[in-house]
């Protein structure tokens, strides 16, 4: 027993020892930074730039040195420091929320398809006044329509991420397979055509399911309903929607399309083509599509069909697959704002912030010094512009990489394309932004702050019932009422009367 | 050792001024860690706007608080409230089962193996026991569709689809989770008790059944009591891990397993409205202070010394 | 001779209850660990399996391509759950060994103190405030060890138990009488024999530190401070969100990845460090005490 009392305390001060050399490295380290920086960083604004990645976190030191490449431009151009906080995706918002509240340094923030609560909880600056001093350029390139989106009560509050928005819903299915049983899927040109087919290869392949899930609790089916503009809500959780160009708010489940594609889902469910646990499954499309006993799947891409296929057609191993369109891109608002970029309402440097920004969607060395760090070190480039890894190197093993954030920082056009892609795509992609339909309550977003409560228990509902029509496990003639009774239980219709008032509001200032 | 509050049998040898130096560090960090933040209870009654702070934010009243009382609240309540009994009762019995088989096989290589064996599930998070979870039970290629109906004979289930199942199913996934773990309290508890009783009462011709009857398990009491009254005092929350992970969040299942946690988790997920979630906690907290505070009066009446408090 | 056989027919009972209930509990954990062998198309096409149709180290290569990152955040989680362990467990016994003491006069005042911080919190943005800029602990080690595990009111309540039911007062009068001081009990008497129940609040201190991703999630943005567990579920989801199929990720190349078998590979890596410490420190369960210095 006195040994081990002995060791406990030895141990105890060793750790504590320990312990105190470390924090006290950390400190130091802290205290050189501080020294070299503000012999020189007294007439620079600092400006926090927390971007979500899907990559590795780099190491403080490697962020350093790729924020000091942006450094070297952006001091002489604005004046102004940054410092790059990259944060997983999956913590991303809350890492955001929670250092804000504290009252942490951020400036510049993205909103992942939550634009309009970062605005009605005042997460977001005011830009109205700002923006024509300090980010004329970044406008130029969104356009008007686009920077509308960020609008709410006629104040802007952010920047949108300039993509490709345009997504288009279609097929992806297996090459071989589709020759070898004589099917032209040139031929299905919507989601309806799809069941014969899927009927075809089940008779081929018995043991196959030929419809995989594209993620989670949807067979893909509500993608194909055209012309649905969300008015802000998630699309997996639709509350009240608009159809084309009618303004009269509708209940989406109320529909007859909607109907329609539960029945589909159901029909394939009965006949085994769909995949039994589509509403609960924890594979990806992808990994379905890899494995041999699957067809095809329905999802929406912002690639010409030709390019899609091939590219996933890479991810899931080199297996041939084709892709064929079965509806149009139409964006609405919140195809836009889903990914915008925001100045926080408690930033001490929002005018900096702004400049900054700004240069994210104009000047091409910034954004991809960001997206891929440091030229030869994390990345090489080809002579006719493709990027690629270093020899021997790839995306986990270079010290810095944020390339597949590609899609939510700045100005997407900007970016060196990556090696696979092409050019012609690219450009093709940027077209279709302007070509695609737009809903025309585009530049409309509902405040959803006085129905809250009505809000949950209308989530929950939609929780409950939306996965099991969409993928098929449940009988739609028995559902759908079902479903309906708990929605207005829940206070739907009161939702949907806020959103038509809001909408008329909207429409009449317009 | 019926004794009471403020015992004077001891003839005031106890002096109270160094026992409270020694028990400083841990008050103050209880202080500090758990009181301080305390403000933050607040926030349930704010509307929380990023610019005024916690402080800044206007009042609210109980705004945040109507989503909680709405009519499906029943069933999430019902729910939770049912879980957590059954849990808490036949996690006790598993556990001390458990304890004491364990402590009569006494120091031996197969007891450790066991031990270690039943406290594995514990370590696992519940994303993979999820993951598990759906590799018994997935409608296709699940074990228990694929490989256990076709070797007995029977139709297969839809299991993630067919709500009546599922009680069982997360009863029994918590145990395997947890009585490994509680058994550990309750073995400490044994190996506590005097070895000489138990000579004793072997050579009084006790039998081992009759041993552990009026012994082990009376002496294992206040342990149970103790734990139990902690539980109640956190009926009202729900491992989060078990009842979203685990049913993959199947909505056909929701009547059966949603909790107040996960029912506010995917009520706010698009909302993410901070006054809101500290409702929902504070609402949890009032719940289980009022039933706690009641049980441990009932337990004080019954038998002081097991009071919490 | 009637006790010998009675003993040893319950031993035999035991046994076997134990050896079910442990096949049984292993059953599920031996599929994960043969789940992170498997190959992911074969994972995908025919579910879990005892006997994978294709076996492969896919997973395991991986995640040790993230190899110097995974050593470091061992380093971390080791470092911050020993010592994190160590101090809780010292602060712990010392709160819960007054409260034990009928006669000290605080002690039920102390009991709903620490009771109370079970029920009540202020939620996690009171607590970041406080820590990060009060105590400025954010992006250090000790944002691993101070918040919420130092001190929890449940080993508090464990500990007080023990001592209440397995250390008579008798003894502790006797050291009075021989003029013995409180500090000088405690540490003398007391903490040898808190054996057992030391043993026990060490191991969900341990457990609680070692499988901790929240602290690590809220205070810590450099990568540098990552324990194993925020390593592993950041690596996790970034697979994920690679395998969706999202539109993000077209022309990103092809990245083959294992899905669901890194899942269980992590799983397993997780858990591996502390099936292997175990068994040393398993004794302290099990070992009777003999209280040898009360004698009537």
């Amino acid at each position: 027993m006195k040994n081990f009392k002995k060791l406990f305390i030895v141990v105890f001060s060793v750790l504590m020892v320990v312990g105190l050399v470390a924090c006290g490295k950390s400190d130091s380290g802290k205290q050189k930074e501080g020294d070299a920086s503000s012999a020189d960083k007294k007439s620079y604004d600092k400006v926090v730039y927390a971007y979500a990645t899907f990559n590795n976190i780099p190491s403080s030191d490697v962020l350093d040195t790729v924020a000091e490449e942006i450094n070297k431009i952006t001091r002489e151009k604005i004046n102004v420091e940054v410092e790059l906080l990259p944060i997983a995706i999956f913590d991303y918002s809350s890492s955001v929320s929670l250092t804000l509240q504290g009252g942490g340094q951020i400036d510049l923030f993205q909103s992942l398809g939550d634009f309009n609560t970062s605005v009605s909880s005042d997460m977001a600056y005011d830009l109205t006044d700002l923006i024509d001093t300090y980010a004329t350029e970044a406008k130029e390139v969104l356009g008007q329509d686009f920077l509308d989106a960020c609008v709410k009560d006629g104040s802007l509050y952010g920047i949108p991420t300039y993509k490709p928005y345009a997504l288009t819903p279609m097929v992806i299915y297996k090459q071989e397979i589709a020759d070898e049983l004589n099917i032209d899927m040139s031929q299905v040109k919507n989601i309806f055509d799809l069941t014969d087919v899927l009927r075809k290869v089940k008779e081929a392949y018995p043991d196959m399911t030929p419809l995989v899930p594209v993620q989670t609790g949807t067979s893909g089916v509500n993608m194909t309903i055209p012309e649905v503009d969300y008015l802000t809500d998630d699309y997996y959780s639709p509350k009240g929607i608009l159809k084309g160009n009618d303004m009269t708010v509708v209940d989406y489940y109320g529909t007859s399309e909607f109907a329609d594609i539960s029945n589909l889902a159901r029909t394939w469910y009965n006949e085994g083509l769909i995949l039994q646990d589509a509403a609960t499954t924890t594979s990806t499309a992808t990994e379905l599509m890899a494995a041999a006993n699957s067809f095809c799947y329905v999802a929406s891409y912002s690639y010409p069909p030709a390019d899609t296929a091939a590219s996933i057609s890479a991810q899931v191993g080199g297996i041939p697959l084709g892709a064929v369109q079965i509806g149009e891109a139409y964006l609405d608002t919140t195809s836009i704002n889903a990914l915008s970029w925001m100045v926080s309402s408690t930033s001490k440097v929002p005018e900096a912030a702004l400049k900054f920004l700004n240069l994210t969607f104009t000047d091409p060395d910034i954004i991809n010094l960001i997206i891929y760090g440091i030229k030869d070190r994390d990345y090489v480039i080809s002579e006719d512009g493709y990027v690629s890894y270093p020899e021997g190197q790839d995306a986990s093993s270079v010290p810095y990489t944020a390339q597949l954030s590609c899609g939510t920082l700045g100005n997407f056009f900007l970016m060196h394309p990556m090696e696979g892609t092409s050019k012609e795509s690219l450009i093709w992609e940027e077209e279709q932004n302007q070509l695609a339909k737009k809903s025309p309550a585009m530049g409309f977003t509902f405040d959803s702050s006085g129905v809250k409560t009505e809000y949950t228990a209308v989530s929950n509902v939609i929780q409950q019932y939306l996965p099991g029509l969409l993928c098929g496990s449940v009988d739609p003639e028995v559902m759908i009422p079902e479903f309906q009774n708990k929605l207005s239980e829940a206070g739907l219709d009161t939702i949907i009367e806020a959103k038509q008032s809001q909408l008329d509001e909207w429409l009449k200032n317009k | 050792m019926k004794k009471g509050k403020n015992n004077k049998n001891n003839r005031g040898l106890t002096k109270n001024g160094p026992l409270l130096l020694i028990a400083l560090p841990g008050i103050l960090y209880l202080f500090i860690n758990n009181y301080i933040p305390m403000f933050g209870v607040f926030l349930a009654f704010k509307d929380y706007s990023y610019v005024k702070g916690i402080f800044g934010s206007d009042w609210n009243g109980f705004n945040n608080f109507k989503y909680l009382f709405r009519q499906d609240a029943f069933t999430i309540i019902r729910n939770t409230l049912l879980y957590n009994l059954t849990f808490i009762i036949l996690g006790t019995i598993c556990a001390i089962l458990v304890a004491i088989l364990m402590c009569e096989l006494g120091e031996r290589f197969r007891v450790k193996i066991f031990q270690s064996s039943l406290l594995l599930p514990n370590l696992l998070s519940w994303v993979v026991i999820g993951f598990v979870g759906y590799a018994f039970l997935n409608a296709d290629t699940g074990f228990i569709n694929n490989t256990l109906i076709r070797l007995f004979g029977g139709e297969k289930v839809a299991w993630y689809t067919t709500p009546k199942h599922w009680p069982i199913i997360l009863t029994i996934v918590h145990l395997w989770k947890n009585v490994g773990y509680s058994s550990i309290i309750y073995m400490a508890s044994i190996s506590g008790i005097d070895k000489s009783i138990f000579e004793a009462a072997k050579i009084d011709g006790a039998k081992k059944l009759e041993q552990i009857r009026h012994i082990t398990i009376p002496m294992l009491k206040p342990t149970v009591v103790i734990l139990t009254l902690m539980s109640i005092g956190r009926i009202f929350y729900s491992d989060f891990g078990l009842f979203y992970q685990v049913p993959m969040n199947s909505g056909a299942l929701y009547s059966v397993t949603q909790t107040i946690d996960t029912y506010v988790y995917n009520g706010l997920m698009e909302l993410q409205d901070i006054g809101m979630s500290a409702a929902a906690a504070l609402y949890q907290s009032v719940v289980g202070f009022v039933l706690v505070v009641t049980a441990n009066a009932v337990v004080r009446k019954v038998d002081s010394d097991n009071a919490l408090f | 001779m009637i006790k010998v056989t009675d003993e040893k027919r319950f031993k035999a009972f035991a046994t076997v209850i134990l050896t079910i209930l442990t096949i049984i509990t292993l059953l599920p954990i031996i599929l994960i660990v043969i789940g992170s062998f498997t190959d992911e198309s074969s994972l995908i096409s025919n579910g879990y399996s005892y006997i994978p149709k294709e076996w492969s180290l896919d997973a395991y290569y991986y995640l040790i391509n993230q190899g110097k990152l995974i050593f470091r955040a061992y380093g971390i989680t080791i470092l911050v759950t020993v010592a994190g362990t160590v101090t809780s467990v010292l602060f712990t016994t010392m709160l819960a060994y007054p409260m034990s003491r009928k006669s000290f006069k605080y002690r039920n005042i102390l009991s709903f103190f620490v009771f109370f911080t079970m029920l009540f919190n202020g939620g996690i943005v009171s607590s970041y405030m406080m820590w990060t800029n009060i105590f400025s602990i954010k992006n250090t080690i000790w944002a691993l060890i101070l918040p919420n595990y130092l001190v929890t009111a449940f080993n508090v309540f464990l500990v007080r138990n023990f001592y209440e039911n397995n250390i008579p007062e008798a003894i502790i009068e006797s050291a009075q009488i021989d003029g013995a001081t409180e500090l000088r009990i405690f540490w003398k008497m007391i903490v040898p024999l808190s054996v057992p129940t030391v043993a026990t609040i060490s191991l969900f201190t341990a457990l609680l530190y070692w499988n901790d991703w929240l602290n690590g999630l809220y205070y810590i943005t450099k990568s540098e401070l990552f324990g194993i567990q925020n390593l592993l579920i950041k690596i996790m989801n970034n697979v994920q969100f690679l395998k969706s199929g999202s539109s993000n990720f077209l022309g990103v190349g092809n990245v083959e990845l294992p899905g669901t078998s890194v899942r269980m590979a992590m799983a397993v890596i997780g858990i591996l460090p502390i099936i292997i410490v175990y068994p040393f420190i398993q004794k302290y369960f099990i070992k009777g005490v003999v209280v040898g210095a009360v004698k009537g």
